[in-house]
């Protein structure tokens, strides 16, 4: 039973981390909290969404699609909304209104064409279940773990490995001194959140998958949790926000399972205030003073 | 005069001055470099408290308006003692993620009906209807029927208490806690060198703040009938913090005219529909592209149509660091 519920647990929590690593990216480069990235995960599901049902695509296609159109999306973020802001040195502030007007505007958006009732989500997939003697994992679930955790893994081995990502954790660090390297500042800030964005637009479908419904205000709940976990994790701190992901989804399944569904929803924040009165630089989060 | 008197837009205008006093909530611990996003936590607690206190124990209208006030505050001092350590945006996602504890709390206790939320909260509209029929004043007063009479009433009660919190925060702003306020927003660690006991302005500040969104909650409460906890959900916080970054938010006029604009835009946007939110959307990014300090900033506010030199403190005080600089 406990094993059982981890699984799940872990199911759930890969799309929180899928989230919330978009959320750190972002802060992480560009010192920004972007509010519209909830709205960019639902943008993804829609995206898939249409795919699906009007194109007939197979799944993979969907989801490279959706990674695509909000990767799209995430560009435009950043050259209308974030670029324009930059330029005239304005209060932090500034940044996070422009990223809410954003989200208003993209969730009516979508509210216009697809309306406010949740949709459903086709899942081509053999609802198959592997009984694996202490637990039955469904292929569905296999499907959303293995997703998850390459998508996951590619980030880190881009960060880790390739040029971009060195460049990416240079800007990160220090934007003007990477300028001087010859690091091409905007780009990095655009490519980052063009990924941030593609991978909440991955966590979307992902989502949609999970519980075979989207509605155009999906995102304000997977949102909330994501900066919770942000907070929990260690700002800006990639590893933080995954480990923070499948613990949120662990503690969230374990309390509907032994506690109550009711306070489901509270478990983030609970969490969160927990780590900053013990560890406010968060759980992978450095000593440092909390600038903001 | 009947025609434009109807009671739905009288509500709207007590709804105006609700709307101001949040965005003086927020404005306050902005003041004192503070962003919390806690006030929809702390506007649902002070509606919660004086709908209960009303509603089950029958208390006095105006005695349950100030406990609901007042227990926010209580609950601001509890709050305020972990999350006033962080800054900026840890701040404001540790307040946000109260008002969401306070949501689910609210959805799931007995006593607040959960998710139904609580009908039947006595009306504020009813309450002068009562006071007036005490008098004798039944029929309606100077050709105005008894619901317009309550419901400008109302208008006039929620007019006078925005004129009291913004009479309060002019006078404070002039003030020793409020110049400290100030100070602490342009450097913390500087105020806290010249001997001001920082924590305790951050704590006066956030306090202040979570008491006037518990009022202006309160007197919603009594304005609508009914709460429900979905009302003061995330949107809500977002919408406070607009009122105050659309207006101005360097200003306390700001945020008065931020929430006047929010709360009749929806209104006067009718004839562009379902596209008004859309809209909105895109005027808030080009806002903050081009006047990223808000409609009115203290240079607004000091124009003078027919004097040449601007007199403003700040740029005197910009004028002399640069001198200081230059040599």
């Amino acid at each position: 039973m406990f094993w059982q519920q981890v699984i799940n647990g872990l199911t759930a929590g890969t799309t929180y981390a899928l989230v919330a690593l978009g959320y750190t990216l972002v802060f992480g480069v560009l010192e920004i909290i972007n509010l519209a990235h909830a709205e960019i995960f639902m943008i993804g599901a829609f995206i898939g969404l249409v795919l699906v049902t009007e194109t007939g695509a197979p799944l993979w296609l969907a989801l490279i699609g959706a990674m695509i159109g909000t990767g799209l999306v995430g560009w435009m973020l950043e050259r209308l909304a974030l670029r324009p802001l930059r330029k005239n040195n304005v209060s932090h502030l500034a940044p996070l209104i422009s990223t809410i007007g954003v989200s208003i505007f993209l969730t009516n958006v979508v509210l216009k064409i697809f309306g406010p009732q949740s949709n459903r989500f086709p899942s081509n997939i053999d609802p198959r279940i592997f009984d694996l003697g202490v637990i039955k994992v469904s292929l569905l679930q296999i499907v959303i773990l293995a997703t998850s955790f390459a998508l996951m893994f590619l980030m880190k081995f881009m960060l880790a490995k390739t040029r971009i990502g060195k460049e990416l954790r240079a800007v990160a660090e220090n934007p003007e001194a990477a300028g001087l390297m010859g690091v091409n500042v905007t780009f990095i800030m655009v490519l980052t959140v063009a990924i941030a964005s593609a991978l909440g637009g991955a966590a979307g479908v992902l989502v949609g998958l999970q519980f075979s419904a989207i509605s155009p205000t999906m995102g304000v709940a997977y949102g909330l949790k994501g900066l919770a976990i942000i907070i929990v994790g260690g700002m800006g701190n990639v590893t933080g926000a995954m480990a923070g992901g499948l613990l949120l989804g662990a503690a969230e399944v374990l309390s509907i399972a032994y506690i109550g569904s009711s306070y489901r929803d509270a478990i983030a924040f609970i969490m969160l205030i927990a780590v900053l009165l013990i560890k406010p630089s968060g759980i992978f989060g450095e000593l440092e003073s909390r600038k903001g | 005069m009947g025609e434009i008197l109807n009671p739905y837009y009288l509500q709207i205008v007590s709804f105006l001055a609700i709307n101001a006093i949040l965005a003086l909530s927020f404005y306050l611990p902005f003041s004192a470099g503070q962003l919390s996003l806690g006030n929809a936590g702390f506007m649902s607690i002070g509606a919660y408290t004086a709908g209960i206190l009303s509603l089950k124990l029958g208390a006095p209208i105006f005695i349950s308006i100030v406990s609901g006030s007042v227990m926010a505050a209580l609950v601001g001092i509890l709050l305020g003692f972990p999350v006033l350590r962080l800054k900026g945006v840890y701040l404001a996602i540790a307040t946000l993620g109260f008002g969401e504890v306070v949501r689910v709390l609210f959805l799931n206790l007995e006593i607040t009906n959960g998710a139904l939320g609580l009908p039947g909260i006595p009306n504020l509209n009813n309450y002068f209807r009562g006071v007036y029929s005490s008098f004798g004043v039944k029929e309606g007063l100077a050709g105005l029927d008894m619901g317009q009479v309550a419901a400008l009433s109302t208008v006039a009660l929620s007019f006078l208490v925005l004129g009291f919190c913004i009479m309060f925060v002019l006078r404070q702003e002039k003030s020793p806690v409020g110049r400290a306020m100030a100070a602490i927003k342009a450097d913390e660690v500087a105020t806290e060198v010249m001997g001001i006991n920082t924590t305790y302005v951050k704590m006066l500040a956030f306090v202040q703040g979570a008491f006037l969104a518990g009022l202006g909650g309160a007197l919603s409460a009594h304005m609508t009938n009914f709460i429900s906890p979905g009302e003061f959900g995330y949107h809500h916080a977002i919408d406070i913090l607009l009122f105050v970054v659309l207006g101005g938010s360097e200003v306390v006029w700001g945020g008065v005219l931020g929430a006047s604009i929010i709360t009749i835009m929806p209104e006067a946007l009718r004839f562009v529909d379902d596209f008004r939110w859309i809209i909105f959307g895109a005027l808030l990014v080009t806002m903050m592209v081009f006047r990223p300090q808000g409609l009115i900033d203290e240079h607004v506010l000091s124009w003078r149509p027919f004097k040449k030199k601007s007199t403003l403190e700040s740029d005197a005080v910009n004028e002399v660091l640069h001198r200081e600089v230059g040599n």
